[in-house]
């Protein structure tokens, strides 16, 4: 338990020094509020070893954590809903053998940014379904991007069974 | 990669086409022009038929399926630089006198 706890509070802390990390390097001028997402290949990381419970926690803790520090209290509408329901869609995945962590990084980032439009739909009362090609393109090549990247990780932890 | 994976990147790549045409459905041409004066509908008729209306300060053209505010007696001359306007939710604003094109 202990063990687990620690193994944590790390991947947390990691997940927000990404966070933090991906907001030196702006991708909005892609469009708006388009971001890379590595502190999801953490998330997939936990659930590629089986953990939902842990990814849930961390995002949680993570996505709590980085609302208070870094930006206003009302982003954490959309960053809870739409991380929430990314890591349930990737659990569902992520039980499915004939998918790799590539194919449901990708469905979770496709659903975290349709999530975030909706929410944004109905907090605003105006449709902004205008945006979702471009937010569903960039999801298709940040989940892409991450789910290699998480690939990668995933086989050099592998041979390193102390983790 | 495996066989799941194509699917998916598949199903993602059918959601951007399907809501891309989605959105060209929606932002089709309107039908409808609708002329409001002090808030009081003044016109209301087809796009598609020419013509003039005249308000006690503003002209309104239609023509060829785009409305244009061709005069207004306004001081900014704002609604009458605005460009003509042909689709569906767009307006045409003239706040002096209180006027407002809008298609439907």
């Amino acid at each position: 338990m202990a063990k687990k706890i620690t193994l944590y509070g790390i991947f947390a802390a990691l997940a927000m020094i990404f966070g933090y990390l991906e907001s030196l390097v702006p991708l909005t001028f892609i469009a708006p509020g388009v971001k890379l997402g590595l502190a999801n290949s953490i998330a997939l990381l936990l659930l590629c070893r089986g953990d939902f419970k842990g990814a849930l926690s961390v995002n949680t803790v993570r996505i709590l954590l980085s609302a208070l520090l870094f930006s206003a209290p009302f982003s954490l509408v959309f960053s809870l809903t739409a991380g929430t329901a990314s890591l349930l869609v990737m659990r569902l995945l992520a039980g499915r053998k004939s998918v790799s962590v590539i194919g449901f990084s990708i469905a979770g980032a496709a659903v975290h940014n349709t999530v975030q439009l909706t929410v944004a739909t109905l907090l605003f009362g105006r449709a902004v379904w205008y945006y979702l090609p471009f937010l569903l393109l960039s999801a298709l090549f940040g989940g892409g991007i991450i789910g290699t990247l998480t690939q990668i990780i995933l086989k050099k932890v592998q041979t390193n069974q102390k983790f | 990669m495996k066989k799941g994976d194509f699917v998916i990147i598949g199903a993602v790549l059918a959601a951007v086409l399907l809501s891309t045409a989605l959105f060209f459905v929606r932002s089709s041409a309107g039908t409808t022009v609708t002329v409001k004066e002090n808030n009081e509908t003044v016109y209301r008729g087809a796009l598609t038929e020419d013509k003039i209306i005249k308000l006690s300060g503003n002209t309104v053209e239609i023509k060829d399926g785009r409305v244009q505010m061709v005069d207004a007696d306004c001081k900014n001359q704002l609604c009458v630089n605005h460009r003509a306007i042909s689709e569906k939710g767009e307006s045409i604003v003239c706040l002096p006198n209180r006027v407002l094109v809008e298609i439907e």
